[in-house]
């Protein structure tokens, strides 16, 4: 075949762009999940930071003595200003927690009571509380065990030194203060928890857009329309780069869209570099066509496709940190993660979007994922081309 | 001579699906390729519309072969597949437009080819309807459409009333016999005879990708002087000499058996003798392949 010819890709590349707006409700609705996926992942995660008032953790607190100073304990822990705690039954405990609501109980047990006459240095057993959790609130009991015992121990040495010091209150005060300060990278820019689920489920959308037309061009190829296609003077080449064009063209529309409304409706914003995130989205926009061809390449049937790339799509999402943060990963999985695009993708999107960085801190994230997409597309083209070469022998 | 054909053999791994197959396709004629399923009609087919490598033989249409210029030898041809190749979420003007853009065709050109191939479609009222709301078969005069906006001498048509409806059969005759009339080479496969015989000038008979006989309709069913019924057929498999001799005694001194090969000629004196004699033949477990009688004998014979 000859050359491709820009004209006859602009045909074919309209003519997907046309299929894709021939269902103005379809095309409607894929505009609108990403910026409803996003909306949703960010109103769930969305912590009050920016009000400035403490997250209170809800606690249950069972009290199994009657003794006055056990009673004193769990009172200073239910005005403790880090806890919202309530004192339940211990089977009111279990039961609220095996529900998560909330996911932590402390029991406070009988033998604290000796507490009340503790020496430095006093040899026996120690009494022992006891933590009960949802199993999916480790992080929450472990915060639960720190703020109690910080509460026990300062009446306890209130207790202690009363006798020595005038004022206890004065005397028990920490002796040094903590700070905390939000790192945002290059510029001190406010964190926005919208701009991590509009980069990531913009992301993951447009993996799911690449696998949508990639399955068209597996239908295409399955009907007659692919024998009349090949028998126009049209080559492989121009159909594979037309669909590709197109698709990125169209994934490109999306992210813009999908940014715009973050911006318009929860202030999302871009920080660092325009140009990088410009170059980033384009990047994002050929990996998305790319996915398309390798799941026309591999797909076998469309049936056959669709579940393979649902797995694998939602897979390096969960890895790639596009539903959480990547620093909530268990190790392993992080270091997995430097090994999918998304991951690349998503830091890439993160840096300009929030993190405000620059076009050349950019760059890393940008070489790495038109790389992905350099690969994938050898793959796909050459599998596409072996597939069509089998095609004209007469294997199907 | 728009397309010519030499020596075409197409293999599937180890089966062979056309097998030495030669023939010619004039401007002015409908060529129809008859067979069984399975008789490697599709397969001729793909491979002189440049959809199917051959393994050896050459297609050439006007002189040129694809591997010399395929872009000049697509533009040649117009491929009709035998379901309708379109795209239902477009419109019929938009399919048009899409496979005339394909062809080179742009501006009042293409806007001209695209109203004069909807009107000769009867699709102008529904040219802006999206496709998928159509009938078999106005999907099928659409298709057609498509293959000739481009105006190419030689239009291809793989089954093309599979799906049709006796009068919408009617009607694509009809225009393919107009398309004939206008200077255009068809060629286009079947299973059924009869189409072949009113729809066809020529007739190429397929069986197991072996050319089997070709020639016009009066050639092929040429009717004996002596105005004798006559049916001829190929053997699926050949008979034992003994299986043939008991054969031509059962069926007597009036009915006439001539076995050449895998070619097979049967003749009596009148419709009644002849299918009375097929059924012998028939019964005595002669595989006949395909079997053809002169322009409406087959029905007689049947009803006889």
């Amino acid at each position: 075949m000859p050359a491709p010819k820009l004209s006859r890709i602009a045909v074919l590349a309209a003519k997907d762009w046309s299929l894709f707006w021939s269902d103005r409700r379809a095309a409607f609705l894929c505009f609108l999940v990403p910026v409803l996926l996003a909306s949703a992942f960010g109103i769930i995660f969305d912590r009050p930071q920016s009000t400035g008032t403490a997250v209170k953790l809800p606690l249950l607190l069972v009290v199994e003595s009657e003794s006055p100073y056990v009673d004193q304990l769990a009172q200073a822990v239910v005005a403790c200003d880090r806890v919202d705690a309530r004192i339940v039954s211990r089977a009111e405990a279990l039961t609220l927690v095996a529900e998560r609501s909330p996911g932590v109980a402390v029991v406070l047990p009988k033998s604290f009571e000796t507490l009340a006459t503790w020496t430095p240095g006093r040899a026996g057993d120690r009494p022992r509380m006891e933590l009960l959790h949802n199993p999916l609130c480790t992080m929450e009991a472990q915060w639960a065990e720190g703020v109690v015992t910080e509460v026990v121990l300062r009446c306890i040495a209130k207790a202690q030194l009363g006798p020595l010091v005038s004022d206890t209150d004065t005397a028990l005060t920490l002796p040094f203060q903590s700070e905390s300060t939000a790192i945002h990278g290059d510029t001190q820019t406010e964190f926005n928890p919208y701009s991590h689920s509009f980069c990531g489920m913009t992301l993951q959308y447009l993996l799911f857009w690449g696998m949508e037309s990639g399955l068209l061009l597996l239908r295409e190829r399955n009907r007659s329309l692919w024998q009349r296609m090949r028998s126009a003077p049209v080559s492989l080449t121009e159909i594979l780069f037309a669909k590709a064009l197109a698709t990125a063209t169209i994934a490109l529309l999306l992210i813009g869209f999908t940014f715009l409304m973050g911006n318009l409706i929860f202030g999302v914003t871009v920080n660092g570099s325009v140009f990088g995130f410009v170059f980033l989205a384009m990047a994002i926009s050929a990996l998305a066509a790319v996915t398309g061809l390798m799941v026309a390449a591999v797909g076998g049937t469309e049936a056959r496709a669709r579940s393979v790339c649902i797995l694998v799509i939602l897979g390096v999402s969960m890895i790639g940190g596009l539903w959480l943060p990547s620093y909530l990963l268990p190790g392993w999985v992080r270091e997995l993660s430097l090994a999918m695009p998304t991951t690349w993708a998503m830091r890439g999107l993160e840096g300009v979007a929030w993190q405000g960085r620059g076009l050349i801190a950019s760059l890393p994230s940008l070489a790495a994922v038109a790389g992905f997409t350099a690969c994938f597309l050898a793959v796909a083209v050459a599998r596409l081309v072996s597939n069509e070469s089998r095609r004209r022998r007469g294997y199907t | 001579m728009p397309l010519s054909v030499r020596d075409l053999v197409v293999r599937y791994g180890a089966t062979t699906a056309v097998d030495g197959v030669s023939l010619d396709v004039h401007r002015g004629e409908i060529v129809g390729l008859l067979g069984p399923n399975g008789s490697g009609k599709s397969s001729t087919l793909a491979a002189a519309a440049g959809n199917l490598d051959a393994d050896s033989g050459t297609v050439t249409i006007d002189g040129q072969s694809r591997s010399q210029d395929p872009c000049r030898f697509a533009a040649k041809v117009g491929f009709v597949p035998q379901d309708a190749a379109l795209y239902d979420e477009l419109s019929a003007s938009r399919n048009l437009e899409f496979f005339g853009q394909l062809y080179g065709l742009s501006g009042i050109e293409l806007d001209s080819r695209v109203a004069y191939a909807l009107d000769r479609a009867r699709l102008l009222e529904r040219s802006g309807d999206r496709v998928g709301t159509f009938s078999g078969g106005m999907k099928q005069r659409l298709n057609m459409a498509v293959a000739l906006l481009h105006d190419p001498p030689l239009l291809l048509l793989d089954e093309p009333t599979a799906s049709l409806d006796p009068a919408s059969r009617d009607a694509l005759f009809a225009d393919l016999h107009r398309l004939r009339d206008d200077g255009h080479a068809i060629l286009l496969t079947t299973h059924h005879h009869d189409e072949a015989e009113y729809g066809c000038d020529r007739v190429v008979l397929l069986n197991k990708g072996k050319l089997v006989a070709s020639g016009t309709i009066q050639e092929l069913t040429r009717t004996p002087s002596d105005g004798r019924a006559v049916l001829y057929g190929h053997l699926g498999e050949l008979l034992p000499k003994y299986v043939e001799r008991g054969l031509r005694q059962r069926l007597g001194p009036d009915v006439e058996l001539e076995i050449i090969g895998h070619r097979v000629r049967l003749s009596a004196s009148g419709n009644e003798q002849l299918g009375r004699a097929l059924g012998l033949v028939l019964a005595e477990g002669m595989q006949l392949d395909t079997f053809r009688t002169p322009p409406g004998r087959l029905e007689a014979v049947a009803r006889s």
